[in-house]
């Protein structure tokens, strides 16, 4: 009798693991919140280093913000940032990862800082 | 295994060849499978995925963009790498274009307005209604009763046929754009100073200038790549010199020298005084000022002597009281324009849209006029163009009430005859005196002397100054709206609403800042029952019974062949830049007057087709356009804001634009991103202004000048100098522009939107 449910408790953990293992890949949604904030506003002070790794950047220079790379938060977010929309903007600096062991932007250029190799 | 870079050149030559061949042409998406597609989203599903050569829709720095289409959809926006202005780089608002033509907001369908409400309406009841009442109020009340409002952001093809109909066949002149409300001054700085309009020279001068100065340009956010230029420049020679004149801080400081933070409204002061110091420190090009300047005090030609007379009053102490800056900054200012080699002088809105714009235009170029600094690598006085295609379809189109295409003027006869022979109509058709310029034209809408007005790809019920004065007259009149999204504020109060195609759904050329026409690709097919502009003004030319000189228009090639007739052996010669070398190649910057000729860099000098050596006798410049030859120096009065702060209202209010957002919101407001970047309208309130009201950010505040009031929030932060507060005008929910002075220059007729007097409480 041990047995069993010692069975059907681990089948059910496996489904739990997974479910949780699907969900994290499939959902990447951010935290519902005031929508009438910006980015800027909630993270300057929710995520400050984060933040400033980004408004000492060239991109937060000029100001080019979360949003180029996260989306909006609310109707299209993004956890990470990926190399199609680097290429939109800087499609004069696309390279070729074929003889390289790197095989994105990010894996040289930090998101934030966009510092080469972290810098 | 990712796609190797040869091999997504290769397949982007492929694709550049493609698209010149047209919609439709197979694409070998072989060659992407060939390479091994890995697993990057962006590669992968380029595979079919067919990247049209374009210019971006937005501002006047003319990107060049590629528009990804797949399926029959857009599919991406990338820069355009063999561009030479931005050579693969764009800005935020740029990145977002493929979703403001899938913007929920689009319009679909014609609409006409019955018993007070917007209904959709076929096409040919829509196109026969707007016929039918344009020819009533023609016969009943004459051609001037009619008018047409067009914009820097319409193709140069569509504004040709809109002058051709206006002006050609129903006879007036009430033919006006949105640029007179951004570059009439600059254009009145450009025809008087240089008996032409556009600058001298080009972007090629950004990498080998030494110092640049920025006048009333905030350009890391309204021009964000050529600031990228600049950053690079400044980046990759560490003595470059950034000098700023312009009452605000802005992301433009981050390279800057020396800032003037100048009170708005009073900086002709700080060019005069810039002159004299220039002059009494020896830094005048004495040579170049005998052979290509004359003087002028703007009525009569006056000597040069008179006019260092006219400069003894500006002395850096004096310039320096008028606009609140320190007096040694003034001389520093000077000293770095005199002494540095190779200056660049380049402005925008903070210049023109004043009511002593053209005065202020023309103190620049004295600048360089007096130093020699003009027509060579590195050196000019260089003015930043706002919209897309104000050069292009405008200024060259003649899409203004004074003007006809190919730079010429309804005042002059044998410019009426050479363009009514391309029109095909009579001479007489073409009246020779200008129309109603904007300001006006709004105001005839008022007063029922205009009873009937189409507007075309702009939206004056928001962007109109003192707009609440004009919003009655565009509601009482008899309004067409041809317009790629609904509603705008101008769309809800139309009679009849017509659904345009937008950008990537039609073909034709922009002209930019630097005088480069460039072709756009048809990518996609219009949305909906959407037609492009140009067609749907033919049609409307054929439903008024003006079929016969409209009827070759069945291409946008068609339209465009004829306007380069009107171009040939100008200044402007568009000759050379036909749609088989224009679709080929990035662009062509005119003069250009055959099809072998490479374009043309620094106008007026070797190298400029029309540079008459013979006539130019060893003189490094010729103003050809000037009938000696030469240039002129103005000695133009220190003409203050129309409206100055006075004790009820005692802040300076002055208005401008913000990275993220384009003009009205109507394409760049429906994008949820660039929304994120900025939610909220909001007022930039100097730091001690805020402390002396007791106001913190995010405070509502109330800002009150004669004409209207408004509440917005409030942003302290160490921007806008004190007494001084500045106010984005994109929010149609926030409308700015019942704040601002519907006062205008006399010479441009452009408004005065940067300075109005202001009361400022917390709300």
């Amino acid at each position: 009798m041990k047995k069993i449910y010692l069975v059907i408790l681990f089948i059910l953990a496996l489904g739990i693991v997974s479910l949780g293992f699907i969900t994290n890949q499939q959902s990447e949604k951010h935290p519902d919140v005031d929508w009438s904030l910006g980015c800027q506003e909630c993270h300057s002070e929710r995520t400050p280093e984060v933040y400033n790794d980004w408004y000492t950047s060239r991109h937060g220079m000029v100001n080019f913000g979360c949003y180029i790379c996260h989306g909006d938060g609310q109707e299209t977010f993004y956890a990470k940032g990926s190399d199609a929309q680097c290429g939109g903007c800087h499609a004069g600096q696309l390279v070729s990862f074929d003889s390289s062991k790197f095989k994105s932007c990010f894996d040289c250029h930090n998101g934030h800082t966009l510092k080469f190799h972290n810098d | 295994m990712s796609l190797s870079r040869r091999d997504f050149l290769r397949a982007s030559a492929l694709t550049a060849a493609a698209t010149t061949l047209g919609v439709g042409t197979v694409f070998n998406s072989k060659m992407f499978a060939a390479t091994g597609i890995d697993k990057d989203q962006f590669m992968q599903d380029s595979q079919g995925v067919m990247w049209h050569k374009s210019v971006c829709r937005l501002c006047g720095v003319g990107c060049g963009v590629m528009l990804g289409v797949k399926d029959g959809k857009p599919f991406g926006i990338r820069g355009d790498k063999d561009n030479t202005v931005n050579a693969g780089l764009l800005c935020v608002k740029g990145f977002y274009l493929n979703k403001m033509i899938t913007a929920k907001n689009r319009l679909m369908y014609p609409m006409i307005r019955k018993n007070g409400k917007l209904t959709r309406a076929t096409w040919d009841e829509a196109l026969d209604f707007v016929a039918k009442k344009f020819t009533e109020i023609k016969e009943k009340y004459g051609p001037d009763a009619l008018a047409f409002y067009g914009s820097g952001q319409a193709e140069t093809e569509e504004t040709y046929v809109a002058n051709k109909l206006f002006k050609g066949h129903i006879g007036t002149n009430n033919v006006e754009g949105n640029p007179r409300l951004c570059m009439a001054s600059a254009v009145g700085g450009y025809i008087s100073t240089f008996g032409a309009d556009e600058p001298v020279g080009t972007y090629d001068d950004i990498e080998k200038c030494d110092m640049f100065l920025l006048v009333g340009s905030n350009t890391a956010e309204a021009h964000p790549v050529v600031y990228d230029r600049i950053v690079a420049r400044k980046k990759q020679n560490p003595n470059v010199k950034v000098v700023i004149i312009d009452p605000r801080k802005t992301p433009t400081n981050k390279i800057a020298d020396l800032h003037l933070q100048v009170i708005p409204g009073y900086d002709l002061a700080i060019m005069n005084a810039m002159a004299k110091l220039i002059i009494d420190n020896g830094y005048a090009d004495e040579q170049f000022i005998k052979d290509s300047v004359n003087f002028s005090d703007g009525t009569n030609p006056i000597t040069y002597e008179d006019y260092k007379k006219f400069l003894e009053k500006f002395t850096p102490e004096y310039a320096a009281k008028q606009c609140g800056v320190k007096a040694e900054d003034i001389v520093k200012a000077a000293k770095l324009f005199g002494e540095t080699p190779r200056v660049m002088t380049m402005w925008c809105m903070g210049v023109n849209q004043r009511v002593a714009g053209v005065f202020l235009n023309n103190l620049i170029h004295n600048l360089h006029l007096l130093t020699g600094k003009i027509g060579k690598d590195g050196c000019d006085s260089f003015s930043l163009t706002g919209q897309p295609n104000a050069c292009g379809g405008v200024r060259e189109g003649g899409g203004l009430s004074h003007l006809l295409p190919g730079h010429r003027v309804v005042a002059n006869e044998k410019h009426r005859k050479e363009i009514a022979e391309i029109w095909n109509v009579p001479a007489e058709n073409i009246k020779p005196a200008p129309g109603k310029h904007t300001v006006a034209m709004f105001e005839a809408l008022g007063t029922g002397d205009i009873k009937g007005i189409f507007i075309l790809c702009t939206s004056p019920a928001q962007s109109l100054p003192n707009l609440n004065k004009y919003l009655k007259g565009m509601e009482d009149a008899f309004m067409v709206v041809a317009e790629s999204f609904h509603p705008t504020e101008t769309s809800q109060i139309a009679d009849v609403v017509l659904p345009a195609a937008f950008w990537g759904e039609k073909e034709g050329v922009y002209g930019c800042t630097e005088r480069r026409s460039q072709h756009m690709a048809k990518a996609l097919q219009p949305a909906g029952e959407s037609r492009w502009d140009a067609f749907i003004l033919v049609d409307i030319a054929k439903r008024m019974g003006y079929g016969k000189n409209f009827e070759h228009f069945t291409t946008a090639e068609a339209i465009w062949n004829e306007y380069l007739k009107t171009t040939k052996g100008t200044d402007m010669d568009l000759t050379g830049a036909t749609y088989a070398r224009l679709k080929k190649v990035r662009g062509l910057r005119w003069p250009v007057p055959s099809e072998d000729h490479p374009g043309t860099g620094h106008r007026f000098t070797e190298g400029d087709p029309y540079f008459p050596k013979d006539k130019a006798a060893g003189k490094r410049m010729y103003f050809y356009t000037k009938s000696d030859g030469k240039a002129v120096i103005f000695a133009r009065p220190d003409k203050g804001p129309e409206e100055q702060t006075s004790p009820e209202y005692p802040i300076a209010l002055t208005t401008g634009r913000i990275l993220e957002q384009w003009h009205t919101m109507s394409m760049t407001g429906q994008v949820p991103e660039l929304v994120r970047a900025a939610p909220r309208p909001y007022v930039e309130i100097n730091p001690e202004d805020a402390k002396a009201l007791g106001i913190s950010t995010r405070d509502k505040v109330r800002m009150v000048t004669k004409r209207g009031s408004l509440i917005v929030e409030a942003k302290v932060i160490d921007r806008p100098r004190k007494g001084t507060i500045f106010v984005p005008w994109h929010w149609p929910e926030s409308l700015t522009n019942i704040l601002t002075i519907d006062a205008v220059d006399p010479g441009s007729k452009e408004p005065e939107y940067k300075v109005a007097a202001c009361r400022l409480e917390k709300a």
